[in-house]
Parts: C-alpha cells; structure tokens; sequence
C-alpha cells in the first residue's frame, strides 16, 4: 500500500468533525479514539488533531502483559484483543503519544485502528474523509513527500531526522500504512 | 533450578517434562498401575497429553515476556508481604467472582455477548474437567452392589449413589449438560459474527471463527452420540464415536495455539486490584505537568521497567520519563515538540512563550547561536 496519513497541526480549525465521523466507524462502538485539543487555551485557541502514529515497534503492545495488542500484516496497530485484555491500562501510560484509551465500564482498551476495513482498501479513514481544512490527510507516499519538502523549506521541524532515540519528538514524517 | 534448567533445551522444554512426568504418575496412582484404563478413551488420552505440553510451552514463552514477568514477579511479590493480605485476598475473591464466575464485564459488553460467552467458558471448562478426569483415570466408577454405585478418586473410594436417583444422573450426564451450554453458547456466536459488521472490521476468520466451527462440530457429533444409544438404539454408533473422537482431538491439539489460549490469560485480571488500581477508576499519582490524578507509583514503575527492559527511551529533557505525564500532557508535548513551542513543560500555568524573536511565532525552531555566530564572521570578512 502506498497511500500515508498526513497530519498538519496548524491547520486544524477545532470544529470536531473527525470525532464525530470516528464514532461512526465501523467497531467503534460510538465512541470516538481520536483526539482534538488545544495546545495552550491560555494562549489561543489553536487547536490540533492527534490519532495514532501506528509505530512500527509500539510500545502500547510491548508493556501489555496480556500480550493483547496485535499488529496486521499492513502495520496497523490494532485495539487489544477483547478476550485477552485484561485491563491493567499499561498500554496508556506505556505509549509516548498518550494515544490509548480505556473503557472501565467494559474493562477494555480501545485505540485508533486507521478505520481498518477501509484503509486495508485504500480508502481514507473517517477522519480524514470529512476534514474540512486538510489537517488530517490520507494521501499518496508521493504526494507526502512533495508537501513535506514544502513544509522544509518553511523552516518546518518535519524536515529534520530524529536520532535512533529521540524519534518520539518528533511527529513522524507521515505514518500508518508503511510499503517501504 | 539453575543447575535443571541447563540439562533441558529450553525453559519450556523443562516444564514440559515436570508436566508429563505428573500427569503420568496421576495417573498411575488413578488407574492403579494401569490396571484400569480405558482404552475407548486411549485418543482423548494422547491428545489431552499433547494439550498439556502445548499449554505448558505457551504459558511459559509469554511468562517470559518482560511484560508479563514484571507483572508476575510484582504479584508474588505483593501475594508474600503481610501488610498486604487482606487487600490481596479481597482482590483474589472479587476477580474470581464477578470476572471470572459470573464474567460480569461481558455483560456489561451487552447481555447476549455475555450469556454466550458464559455458556461457552463453563460449558468448556466443564467438559474438560470430566474429559481430563476420566482419560487419564483420575476417577472412575465402581458398583458396589446392585443398588449402589460409587465413584473412585485417585484410587479412594468417594461418594456413592443409587443408579437412579438424582445425583447419579447428574454425574452421568454431566457431558451432555456441559456440551448443551457450548452447543447454545457457539451457536450464538456464529450468528454475532455472521450478523454482526462491527466485529467484521478486524475479523480473521481462521482466527476467530475457526475455533467456533471446531467447537460446534465437537459439540454436535458429541450430543449425536447420546441421540445414537438413546434414542436410535445405537445407530451408528461406533462409527459416530470414532467421529467425535477426531473432532475432540482436533479441539484439544488446537486449544493452546488459537484464540482459546485466551483461558489462562484471564486470571492474570487478579494483579489489576491487586498491584496497581485498588479501586476501579480510582488513581492515586500526581501527572507531572497538570497534576491530575492519573495512575498509581507501583504501576508507572513497572511500565517504565518494562519500557527500559526493551530498550526505550522515554525520557524527557528535565530527567523524568514521559510515563510520569498523563496522557493529555503527553499528546501536548509531543505537540509543542513539533510546533516549537516546547517551553511550558513542568509550569503550566505560564504563558506559551510561542515568539522567539527570529521566526513568525509558532512554526518555526530557532538556529543554535553558533550559525549566526558564523554569519557574523562571514560578514566581518
């Protein structure tokens, strides 16, 4: 698969339509597993989008005692497995981005699954389907590569390579469906 | 332990022999040095041996992640100090209770998960309680006279019953009981994942209806064999028999390497009350940036043993990993990082500091001094 999730912060206007259309994703049971929050309300009232990064090593699965937490062949990182968690909530304070959520009620976690049964067909995850000012972008490896040499010639972070170790200060260049 | 281990392949390979080496002198004693095997039962025998080994080496390679050694050895841990008993027993008895007894969090999943998943689990583990106490000969029935019948565990003989009364016929229908909870319990479960489109999102059908045919094809050809001396006169019967013989050997190679493994894991629930939240919902750690009460210290410090164990690197700039950070404040430092805005960490009450004098506020990431450095220098030339 070619196509890469594209965020861009500063873009996103906070009108919340990404979250409405991630509870209607099939499985997500009405609720939604992406984020949208101010960076500082003190200071603006900018607002950023923030779903998964689907790392290729997660940590959310590597502290799960419960060994729940399963990878697909395409690299998406998937919600635990509902007959394994056990609910100890180490995915969500293993995982660097702050990604995963817990359900007491029902005594699971759950996590962007890149709307799974539409990006394994190329189609665009609900979220990045309906967002009006392109912050979240489903798009070609391409097409990711030309805006991100755009976004260096701005003087923009994404230019610059994370060491071995530092990569969670970065957002990576793009992510979820890798091809390589 | 040390000193055994090396005389053995794996640590797996080990377990397994101390397994096998059990179960056989169970069953020595059980069967009194073999005189009382039963050989209809010699397949279920090898096969529930062989789901003993499997068990055995799955339960010891995912012990040996270091995420669930961590939990573990916290647990043992935890379960030897004094002071703790009384909240380790409470823990014990409610996990045991509402999790594992009733499988109250199914329910809250939705009633029909719930009764199918109950039906399922203790029609299961019933059905293999009486499959592994008859097969390797733990128990065994005996006429003691014309009215009264007795049951032998391990050799004693236990308690006795009239061949008619209720008790008896409880005892010699158990399977059939058992097996009418899997049949009800699988055939609800086909139809959820049939009908069910949420659940087709990441459905692997070799993964997650695989199983459920297994169970019904066990379950059905089981329930015929009953139909067969009962009602049919024996129809069939040994050919039905060698039938259900195949299909439960098929079921109990497959148990410890699919989606039932899922058994052994579940008790593990226990550690949850145990280790880390005693109360549901109710966190006692301070987040490092915002304050708010977010997890609990035992638990943020085996998540970051774990983390170190496998070689991540969370730390942040101030010294402190980023599991000491809920997980609101986690998602705005990975932000500020991006958006070069980095520098409330550890105030947050302070302003965003977001102009930095050379770059449009916000967006850009200042130059290490020693570039404009250079540039003075080029320009005195």
């Amino acid at each position: 698969m070619k196509k890469v999730m594209y965020l861009e912060f500063e873009r996103c206007i906070g009108c919340r339509a990404c979250q409405a259309a991630c509870r209607e994703c099939g499985g997500h049971d009405m609720k939604e597993r992406n984020y949208v929050e101010y960076i500082d309300f003190t200071e603006s009232r900018q607002t950023f989008p923030m779903l998964c990064m689907q790392c290729k090593d997660p940590a959310c699965a590597k502290v799960c005692p419960a060994n729940a937490i399963q990878i697909t062949e395409e690299g998406v990182v998937l919600s635990a497995m509902e007959e394994k968690c056990i609910g100890c909530r180490n995915c969500t304070f293993g995982c660097p981005f702050g990604i995963p959520k817990f359900d007491f009620e029902e005594n699971k976690m759950y996590k962007c699954d890149m709307c799974y049964d539409r990006t394994k067909h190329e189609i665009a995850p609900m979220c990045a389907s309906v967002c009006p000012s392109d912050a979240i972008r489903f798009i070609d490896h391409e097409e990711m590569m030309e805006l991100r040499r755009k976004r260096t010639q701005m003087n923009l972070i994404e230019g610059k390579k994370p060491s071995e170790n530092d990569k969670w200060q970065y957002v990576p260049e793009f992510f979820g469906v890798y091809s390589d | 332990m040390k000193v055994l281990e090396k005389s053995f392949y794996s640590k797996a390979s080990m377990y397994s022999f101390f397994v096998v080496m059990i179960l056989f002198f169970s069953m020595w004693i059980g069967t009194g040095q073999f005189t009382k095997v039963d050989y209809m039962l010699f397949g279920y025998m090898v096969a529930s041996f062989i789901f003993f080994i499997g068990m055995t080496v799955r339960i010891t390679a995912w012990t040996m992640r270091p995420a669930t050694h961590e939990i573990i050895k916290r647990s043992i841990q935890n379960m030897k100090n004094r002071n703790r008993q009384k909240r380790n027993t409470k823990a014990i008895a409610k996990t045991l209770f509402d999790n594992i007894i009733l499988q109250k969090y199914i329910f809250k999943r939705g009633i029909y998960r719930g009764i199918q998943h109950w039906l399922i689990a203790w029609g299961c583990i019933g059905s293999l309680a009486i499959t592994f106490g008859l097969t390797f000969g733990w128990m065994h029935f005996r006429l003691v006279d014309a009215t009264t019948y007795q049951m032998v565990v391990f050799g004693i003989p236990s308690i006795s019953m009239h061949p008619d009364g209720l008790l008896a016929s409880l005892v010699f229908e158990g399977l059939n009981i058992t097996a009418t909870m899997l049949l009800i319990g699988v055939i609800m479960a086909i139809v959820r994942r049939i009908k069910n489109h949420d659940l087709q999102v990441t459905q692997r059908p070799e993964f997650d209806l695989l199983p459920l045919y297994i169970l019904l094809a066990m379950t059905a050809t089981g329930l015929f064999l009953t139909i067969s001396y009962k009602l049919l006169g024996g129809w069939m019967h040994p050919q039905l028999q060698l039938l259900h013989q195949i299909t439960t050997v098929l079921f109990l190679v497959y148990f410890p390497f699919g989606k039932l493994f899922h058994l052994p894991i579940r008790p593990m629930a226990i550690s949850v009350p145990m280790n880390y939240q005693e109360e549901p919902g109710v966190d006692t750690k301070k987040c490092l940036g915002c304050g708010e009460l977010y997890s609990n210290d035992d638990q943020i410090a085996d998540v970051q043993t774990i983390l170190g164990k496998q070689a991540f690197d969370f730390q942040t700039k101030d010294g402190h990993q980023l599991s000491d950070y809920c997980t609101g404040c986690r998602r705005k430092i990975r932000v500020m990082s991006q958006l070069n805005m980095n520098s409330p960490l550890g105030e947050a009450a302070g302003p965003v500091q977001t102009n930095n004098g050379i770059h449009l506020p916000g967006f850009g990431r200042g130059r290490s001094e020693a570039f404009y450095d250079n540039r003075v220098k080029e320009e005195r030339k």
